[in-house]
């Protein structure tokens, strides 16, 4: 799947931006496929509005997002919801889980979207395990620390095929151990998918080997 | 699917209570039955009405005569059916056959087997043959034949064994009987008098009359009424409805009168249909609550469960799939009360056959095509309305 920006300006941060400029705001940028792609935003400069506008959940922007050279605006709900079942991820800044529904039925109601089961019981108990969250799977999600949230986002970002993963700030909650074990996991579901990620963040980090970096 | 469908029953929940569903099911089963039910009447009817197993005798066959007014009382020219009326009557579009009824023009004096000691003073008619149902054997009469065969009506019959016997202390008859007594009958006026043996041949439903063959009639007539060629005073018809409205219209308008009892069909045609009507009306309203009330369980889902829908499709979840899933907790439930009521309508139709039995009465044992029809008509309004609902409050 392609994915590029034109001109892309939020309508909140309009004033702001052009009076800052920005790496990323108003440029015309394809994402090139594959690559492990780096966004680096301070607070308050739209880490977050950038990564709804590439998921198609915020529509208060000018300019385009392009997915396979059509604007969002050209595909119907159906299409949408294809696109987000087959070819695009996500990681939620506010990691977005069913507090009805335990950690597990989390991750399966991702893993189960399209009919057959992406990862078996057994990949997803693997994924559990070196994140270390395999004793919290039958526990609803609303009793779950954040730390143990976001792990379990993150496991359920992967369970589907897809060629963009995008996060934002994905590893805040976690301690240095976890972060360096969930980077891997990506790293290789990346890697297996041949495909690429946006992630943004507050800093500069080396979680992953980077092929591009932006500043917002 | 399986295990998405088992997590979205997780995720969306209503609060509505199980209690209402089924107060909401009922409430369209009944309403089911209602239409059901009126739809089977109304079928039932016709085939009471219409069906060759139901065809009673007497029922198709019409004695017609004018009014006798205080005006015409004393005329019998005036009470008569002129040439034109009759033609008239012949081609109206309710009249499948026409005869004249011919009245004797001579005396008659009938005398039963002397145990009975009484003599009594009659008439005759006479119908054309193919308006009695008897036998040609036993109706055939040639000048020179002292037997003549008579039809009696069944309620002259009646008359005699309740009242007449009963009063004067007289034995009661059985019909089989009366056919076996010789009856000596007297014809006789100005010109002279003869003698036959009279036989009762047969009973009638149709006309109230006492009969004698055509043949017989012609004949005597000529014989002691050479001049006379009255119009008819009595005119028979047969009719394949006698309860058809222009029928009766007809008669009213012509102030021609006949059975009264006969014509009753009209009436309780209208009261059917009127009974059915509402019936049917009961079971519409109540489907279209039924309706009401599915089409807003189905809005109240999915307002209560806004936040969750938007991250289910947030998450990637297409509109098809929800649409599919919300259907299924309603339509498998239509198709279950749409069999227990097409099994409960099934029930009532074979024992109201059964009791109709017992009347001569005959309908079929099993619910016609109408029913299966509007089964089938309300279950595919039910997922049409739920389905656009769900379409309309799901993109919002």
């Amino acid at each position: 799947m392609q994915l590029a920006i034109q001109q892309l300006l939020p309508v909140p941060l309009k004033e702001k931006i052009s009076q800052q400029g920005s790496g990323v705001w108003n440029n015309e940028i394809q994402f090139e496929e594959g690559k492990f792609i780096k966004i680096k935003a301070p607070s308050g400069t739209g880490k977050t509005t950038l990564i709804h506008y590439l998921y198609n959940t915020r529509y208060d922007y000018t300019g385009k997002v392009l997915v396979n050279g059509n604007p969002w605006q050209d595909y119907n709900a159906s299409q949408v919801a294809q696109l987000r079942q087959q070819e695009l991820s996500i990681i939620f800044q506010d990691l977005r889980l069913f507090e009805q529904l335990t950690a597990l039925e989390n991750i399966q109601l991702k893993n189960c979207m399209s009919g057959k089961a992406y990862c078996t019981d057994v990949e997803i108990d693997s994924m559990a395990n070196q994140l270390q969250v395999s004793h919290v799977l039958q526990q609803s999600a609303a009793t779950l620390s954040y730390g143990e949230r976001q792990r379990i986002a993150i496991i359920r970002a992967l369970t589907q095929p897809f060629s963009w993963l995008l996060m934002d700030e994905p590893f805040s909650h976690l301690d240095e151990n976890n972060t360096r074990k969930a980077a891997q996991l990506i790293a290789d579901a990346c890697k297996k998918r041949n495909a690429g990620f946006i992630l943004t963040d507050l800093d500069d980090d080396q979680h992953f080997e980077y092929h591009l970096e932006y500043q917002l | 699917m399986h295990t998405f469908n088992q997590l979205l029953k997780k995720i969306i929940r209503s609060g509505i209570g199980k209690s209402r569903y089924w107060m909401a099911y009922l409430g369209l089963g009944i309403a089911m039955i209602l239409i059901f039910i009126s739809i089977q009447l109304y079928a039932n009817f016709n085939e009471l009405l219409h069906s060759p197993k139901n065809k009673n005798e007497s029922a198709d066959f019409l004695v017609l005569n004018k009014n006798i007014t205080r005006e015409s009382d004393r005329n019998a020219e005036k009470n008569a059916f002129t040439p034109s009326e009759i033609a008239d009557i012949e081609k109206q579009s309710f009249v499948a056959d026409f005869g004249i009824m011919t009245a004797s023009q001579f005396k008659v004096e009938a005398q039963p087997p002397v145990e009975l000691q009484f003599s009594t003073a009659l008439f005759f008619e006479s119908v054309p043959d193919r308006f009695l149902d008897i036998k040609p054997e036993d109706w055939k009469w040639q000048p020179g034949n002292r037997l003549l065969p008579i039809v009696l009506p069944n309620s002259m019959l009646n008359m005699y064994n309740f009242g007449f016997a009963l009063s004067q202390g007289l034995p009661q008859i059985s019909q089989d009987n009366v056919k076996l007594l010789p009856i000596k009958v007297t014809i006789y006026n100005n010109y002279g008098q003869e003698e036959f043996v009279g036989k009762i041949a047969g009973f009638s439903d149709r006309i109230s009359s006492i009969l004698v063959p055509q043949t017989f009639m012609d004949w005597a007539n000529k014989k002691y009424a050479p001049a006379a060629n009255p119009d008819p005073n009595r005119v028979i018809i047969k009719t394949k409805d006698p309860g058809d409205p222009l029928l009766t219209r007809y008669l009213e308008k012509h102030n021609y009168a006949t059975d009264a009892d006969k014509l009753k069909n009209s009436k309780i045609r209208t009261v059917v249909q009127i009974i059915v009507s509402v019936i049917g009306a009961f079971g519409v309203v109540l489907l279209l609550f039924a309706l009401l009330v599915f089409s807003m369980f189905i809005r109240l889902i999915i307002s209560s469960c806004r936040k969750e829908i938007n991250l289910l499709v947030t998450l990637g979840t297409a509109p098809s799939q929800l649409k599919r899933y919300l259907l299924k907790q309603f339509v498998p439930m239509y198709f279950v009360i749409a069999v227990v009521c097409l099994a409960l309508i099934s029930i009532i139709q074979l024992w109201a056959a059964h009791r109709l039995e017992y009347y001569q009465l005959s309908v079929s044992k099993y619910p016609g095509v109408g029913v299966f029809i509007a089964a089938l008509a309300i279950v595919a309004l039910l997922y049409v309305v739920n389905s656009r609902t769900i379409q309309k409050y799901i993109s919002k």
